[in-house]
C-alpha cells in the first residue's frame, strides 16, 4: 500500500520552479529520508504532501486518495506535521500542547475525555516526558521540546508523519534520541516516517529509503547504498567528500575533505 | 319697586357669582397645566409655578438671581460664579457636560437650559424622566433682554424682570446717545483666545456691544470665532486691542508685552491695550450692559468726559 | 504514576461561577452609588421593588444608574475579549482592541456625526460604527488574499491606517471651535453616561451572538498559537478561522465604540491580568474576560462617579490609574516564580 504517491507535481514561487515534474512514492510502514542542498526545495515538498502548499500542476494522493478529498480534520487523523521552527511565545504547559493534538478528532471546543486524556498518557510515555507534564513548553530545553511536539503528533493518531529537519539544533544525545523515537514509530506503531534531514550520516543510518534533491529535481532515490555514492553526492553538493563502508553496518559513512586534507585523501586513493 | 330691586340684586348675585364662577375656573384650568412656550417654541409642561428649579448655566443662574428669585434655585452648573452667593449652591456638573443623577436628586420641578451650550442629549433625557425644561436662545442684547422677562413671567417675577429690563433700556439708550455725537468708529481688535489668536465675528454678543459702543469690529465676518495669526491682526491696524481675562493678569502683562513689540500698531502706539473680564461680554445677562459701558470708555473715552 | 489531568469543562465551570460571584456584587455595588449618593438599603429596596422606596431613587437607580451598569458591562466584557482576541491572533502581547484601526475610523465617523448636528443616539452612534467598518474594509482589502495570515501584515496595516485617522482627527479638531468641540472631547475620551435601557439592550442583541462565536472558536484561538503550520496539519482552517475572528471581534467593537466612544485601557490589561492568573487557554479565558472584563469596568465606571466631588471623572482614567499599577504587580510576581 502507497502511503504517498506524487505524480508530476511542479510548484513556482512566482517565476521561478521550486518543485520541476517531481514524482514519487512512499511505501506506508517505511523510513524515508529526502536529502538535498540548501533551496532543493525540500521543505516545499513536505509542505505539499502535508497540504499546507498546492502545486500548481500535478497530483498527491495520500493512502491512495487525491489529498483534496480529505476534509481538513481526516487529513490530519492522518498526517502530522513537525515544521522546521516552530514559535515559543506562548505559555501552554506540555500536558495543554500534547492534548492540543487531539484536536482533529475532537469537537469545536475540543474538550478532552477520558480516552484522549488516556491516549495523551501514552504518548507522552512512549517519548518519555511524563516527568514533564506540568512544566511549562517556554521553559525547556530544544530536545525536550521536539519529543513534546513529536508527542502531540502522535496524539492525532496518524498513519504518516512528517518532520521537517527536527535533529537540526540539537545535540548529540538528542538527535541519536529523535532518531531512535523515529525508529519505534516505524517498527511498534506501523507509521510511515517522512523526514527531511541535513545529516547524511543519520539518514543512511536509519532510511530505508533516500530521495535526493537539487534545485527542485530529483537526482537520485533509493536505498542509502544506491543513492549515497562519492559521484552523486559531490555533483549534488558540490563538494569534496569522502565515503566508506560505516563499521556499524551495510550503510556508507560521508565524511566531508577539508582543504587541508584534499591532497593527502587523493594521495591515498590515487 | 320692591321686584325691581330684587331682580337687580338677583342680576348683581348671578353677574358676580359668574365672574368669580369664571376666576375660579380659570384659576383651576391653570392648575390643571398650561403649556408654556419656550424661546424654542417647545411646548413645556407647567402645573403650578415652579417653586425647584435647576440652573443649567452660570448666565441662566445670573438673571434668577437679577430678578430676587434665588430662593428657588436647588442647583447650578459648575462656573456659577456671579452672584458670589451662587457658588454657595449645590453643583450638577458643568453646562456641557451635565450630571443627570444630581439634577434628578434634586427634585426640580423645572430646569431651565440654554441652547448651542447644553448638549441636546442631556436635555432629552431630563424630559423623558419627567422633568420639563424651558430652553432659553438669546442671540443679541434685545434677545437677552426679552429673555430676562420670559424668565421672570416663568417663575413669577414679572415685575421685577420689567423694572430690570427698563433699566437696562434706559442705560442702552444714554450709550446710543453718547456714540451717535461722533462719526468715528475706531478698529477694535477683541482677543478672546490667547494661542492660537481668536477673535469674535458677527454673529456674537461682543460684536454687538462693540457695535453699540461706537466701535469697528475688526474681526467681524461669517465665522463666529475666527483664528488669526499675528501678521493679519498687524495688518488690521487696530486703534484699540482688548483683550479678555479668561487668563488671568500675569498672563495678561505677558500678552500686553507681547504686543508692544510692535509698534506699528496704532493700539500700541497710543497705548491702547486693555484687559476686560470676560463674564461681562459673553454672557446673555445683564450685566453686557455694564460691558457695553466699559466698552465706550475705553473706545470713546473723550465722548465721556465731554457728557460730564 | 502522576493523576490524569483535570478536564477542561471543570476548570471552566468553577471560574465561571468564581467570576459570576464577583460580578453580580460589582454589578450591586454599581447601582447603589452615584453622583447624588451612595445608598445601600434603598437601593436594595428598589431592587426588589418592595414598596418603600421613593420615587425619585427608584428613577434614578432604574432609568439613570442601571443602564449605566449594563452598559459598562457590556463595553467591559467586549473590549476585554477583544483584547484577548487580537492579542492571539496577531500573536502580539501589546495588541489591543483597536488596534485594527477601529479607533481611527471610528473617531472620525463620530466627529463627523457631530459635526453634522446629529442626535447622539442613533445619529452619531451609526457613524461612528459605518466609520470603524469602513477602516475594517480597508484592512482586509490592504491584506486580502493569502498575506493575511501573516500576523505582521495585519498589525502594520492597522497601525498604519490608525496613524492616518489620527491626522485627519487632529485636523477636524482644529477647525471646530464653537461647542461642538466639547462633545468631540468626550466622545474621545469615553462616556458611559449617554445611553438609555432601550439603547443598551440593542447593544446586548449585537454582542450576545459574538461572545457565542468567539467562545467556540477559542479552542482554534489555541491551536493559531502555535503557528500556521501546525495549527493548519493539526486540522483547524486557519484562513475561516482568522477572518471569522478579525469580523466578529471587529463588529463587536465597533458596535460598542459607537456607543461610548473610547474607553482605553481596558482591553489591554485584562486580557494579560487574566492570563496570568488563569493560564493560557482560551476556553476559559473568553468567559472569563467577558465576566471578568465586564466587573472590572463596572467597578472603574462605579468609582469614576463615586471619587470626583465635582461631577465625575472620565472612567478611561480610572482604568489607567487602577490597571497600570495592578498589572505590573502581577508581572512582577510571575516573573520571580
Amino acid at each position: 500500500m502507497t502511503a504517498v504517491d506524487i505524480q508530476h507535481i511542479t510548484h513556482f514561487y512566482g517565476n521561478r520552479p521550486v518543485l520541476d515534474d517531481i514524482s514519487l512514492s512512499i511505501r506506508t510502514g517505511t523510513f524515508f529520508t529526502i536529502l538535498g542542498p540548501n533551496g532543493s526545495g525540500k521543505t516545499t515538498l513536505m509542505k505539499t504532501i502535508s497540504g499546507i502548499e498546492n502545486p500548481q500542476t500535478g497530483l498527491v494522493k495520500i493512502m491512495g486518495r487525491p489529498l483534496q478529498n480529505y476534509t481538513r480534520k481526516n487529513l490530519a487523523k492522518t498526517i502530522a506535521f513537525l515544521p522546521q521552527t516552530i514559535p515559543v511565545d506562548f505559555q501552554f504547559t506540555v500536558t495543554e500542547l500534547i492534548l492540543m493534538g487531539r484536536a482533529p478528532h475532537q469537537g469545536i471546543l475540543g474538550l478532552e475525555d477520558q480516552n484522549d486524556l488516556k491516549i495523551a498518557d501514552e504518548a507522552m510515555k512512549f517519548v518519555g516526558v511524563e516527568h514533564l507534564a506540568e512544566r511549562r513548553l517556554d521553559r525547556l530545553s530544544g530536545g525536550e521540546r521536539q519529543r513534546i511536539y513529536i508527542a502531540k503528533a502522535l496524539c492525532q493518531e496518524p498513519r504518516i508523519i512528517l518532520l521537517d529537519e527536527p535533529t537540526a539544533s540539537l545535540d548529540l544525545a538528542h538527535q541519536i534520541h529523535i532518531m531512535d523515537l523515529m525508529e519505534r514509530l516505524k517498527t511498534e506503531k506501523g507509521v510511515t516516517v517522512v523526514m527531511v534531514s541535513h545529516d547524511v550520516n543519520l539518514a543512511a543510518m536509519y532510511a530505508e529509503c533516500l530521495l535526493l534533491l537539487k534545485e527542485g529535481k530529483i537526482v537520485k532515490t533509493g536505498s542509502p547504498n544506491d543513492v549515497l555514492t562519492k559521484h552523486t553526492l559531490e555533483k549534488t553538493y558540490d563538494c569534496t567528500l569522502f565515503i566508506d563502508k560505516n563499521p556499524l553496518g551495510d550503510f556508507p559513512r560521508v565524511a566531508l575533505v577539508p582543504n587541508k586534507f584534499k591532497d593527502k585523501q587523493e594521495k591515498d586513493l590515487g | 319697586m320692591q321686584g325691581l330691586k330684587s331682580k337687580l340684586k338677583c342680576g348683581y348675585i348671578s353677574v358676580t357669582s359668574f365672574v368669580i364662577a369664571g376666576f375660579v375656573l380659570s384659576v383651576a384650568v391653570q392648575s390643571h397645566g398650561k403649556d408654556v412656550l419656550d424661546q424654542l417654541g417647545r411646548a413645556v409642561k407647567l402645573t403650578h409655578t415652579p417653586q425647584r428649579l435647576v440652573s443649567l448655566a452660570p448666565s441662566i443662574t445670573e438673571i434668577i438671581f437679577a430678578l430676587g428669585r434665588q430662593h428657588l434655585l436647588k442647583g447650578v452648573t459648575r462656573f456659577s460664579d456671579y452672584p458670589l452667593d451662587a457658588k454657595k449652591l449645590p453643583k450638577v456638573g458643568s453646562y456641557v457636560h451635565l450630571d443627570l443623577e444630581r439634577i434628578v436628586a434634586l427634585k426640580p420641578d423645572i430646569c431651565i437650559a440654554i441652547k448651542d451650550g447644553n448638549p441636546k442629549a442631556i436635555i432629552d433625557r431630563l424630559e423623558s424622566l419627567g422633568i420639563p425644561v424651558y430652553a432659553i436662545h438669546p442671540l443679541n442684547v434685545a434677545a437677552v433682554m426679552k429673555t430676562i422677562q420670559d424668565i421672570g413671567r416663568l417663575l413669577g417675577a414679572g415685575e421685577k424682570a420689567h423694572h430690570l429690563v427698563e433699566n437696562m433700556q434706559l442705560r442702552l439708550q444714554r450709550v446710543e446717545s453718547i456714540v451717535s455725537r461722533t462719526a468715528s468708529r475706531p478698529g477694535v481688535f477683541f482677543q478672546i483666545g490667547i494661542s492660537p489668536i481668536v477673535s469674535v465675528g458677527t454673529d456674537t454678543f461682543i460684536h454687538e456691544l462693540i457695535v453699540l459702543a461706537g466701535g469697528k469690529n475688526l474681526a467681524e465676518g461669517p465665522v463666529p470665532y475666527p483664528r488669526f495669526s499675528r501678521e493679519q491682526v498687524l495688518g488690521l491696524s487696530p486703534e484699540i486691542l482688548i483683550v479678555t481675562s479668561m487668563a488671568r493678569n500675569a498672563i495678561f502683562d505677558k500678552v500686553k508685552v507681547e504686543w508692544s513689540r510692535w509698534n506699528n500698531m496704532p493700539a500700541v502706539r497710543n497705548e491702547r491695550i486693555f484687559m476686560v473680564n470676560s463674564d461681562l461680554f459673553d454672557r446673555p445677562t445683564p450685566r453686557l450692559i455694564d460691558g457695553l459701558e466699559l466698552l465706550v470708555r475705553l473706545i470713546h473715552p473723550s465722548l465721556l468726559e465731554e457728557g460730564r | 504514576m502522576k493523576p490524569p489531568v483535570p478536564f477542561v469543562w471543570k476548570r471552566l465551570l468553577t471560574i465561571t461561577c468564581l467570576l459570576f460571584c464577583l460580578l453580580l456584587p460589582a454589578l450591586f455595588l454599581g447601582l447603589c452609588a452615584g453622583s447624588s449618593g451612595i445608598q445601600f438599603m434603598a437601593v436594595y429596596d428598589a431592587l426588589t421593588g418592595s414598596g418603600n422606596t421613593d420615587s425619585i431613587l427608584h428613577d434614578i437607580v432604574w432609568r439613570i444608574r442601571f443602564p449605566r451598569v449594563m452598559l459598562a458591562l457590556l463595553v467591559g466584557s467586549t473590549l476585554s475579549l477583544g483584547g484577548l482576541v487580537f492579542q492571539a491572533l496577531l500573536r502580539n502581547p501589546l495588541a489591543e482592541p483597536y488596534i485594527l484601526g477601529i479607533s481611527g475610523g471610528s473617531a472620525i465617523g463620530a466627529i463627523i456625526g457631530i459635526l453634522a448636528g446629529l442626535s447622539r443616539f442613533p445619529g452619531v452612534s451609526l457613524a461612528a460604527f459605518a466609520g470603524s467598518i469602513s477602516t475594517l474594509l480597508v484592512i482586509l482589502f490592504v491584506t486580502s488574499g493569502q498575506s493575511m495570515i501573516k500576523k505582521d501584515i495585519l498589525l502594520l496595516s492597522g497601525v498604519m491606517v490608525n496613524a492616518f485617522c489620527s491626522a485627519v482627527i487632529m485636523f477636524l479638531v482644529s477647525i471646530t471651535q464653537d461647542a461642538r468641540l466639547h462633545s468631540i472631547i468626550f466622545w474621545l475620551m469615553g462616556d458611559l453616561s449617554m445611553s438609555e435601557t432601550g439603547q443598551v439592550w440593542i447593544l446586548l442583541l449585537m454582542l450576545f451572538p459574538c461572545f457565542i462565536l468567539l467562545f467556540l472558536l477559542s479552542h482554534s484561538m489555541n491551536l493559531l498559537l502555535l503557528g500556521r503550520e501546525i495549527a493548519q496539519t493539526t486540522g483547524i482552517n486557519i484562513k475561516g478561522v482568522t477572518l471569522a475572528l478579525l469580523i466578529t471581534t471587529s463588529f463587536m467593537v465597533s458596535a460598542t465604540v459607537s456607543y461610548c466612544g473610547l474607553i482605553g485601557f481596558v482591553g489591554l490589561v485584562v486580557p494579560h491580568f487574566l492570563r496570568l492568573l488563569l493560564g493560557p487557554d482560551h476556553r476559559i479565558l473568553v468567559p472569563a474576560c467577558v465576566l471578568g472584563g465586564g466587573a472590572y469596568l463596572v467597578l472603574c465606571d462605579m468609582m469614576a462617579r463615586v471619587l470626583p466631588e465635582q461631577g465625575e471623572m472620565p472612567v478611561g482614567i480610572i482604568t489607567a490609574m487602577v490597571g497600570a499599577p495592578l498589572f505590573i504587580y502581577l508581572l512582577k510576581r510571575s516573573k520571580s516564580r
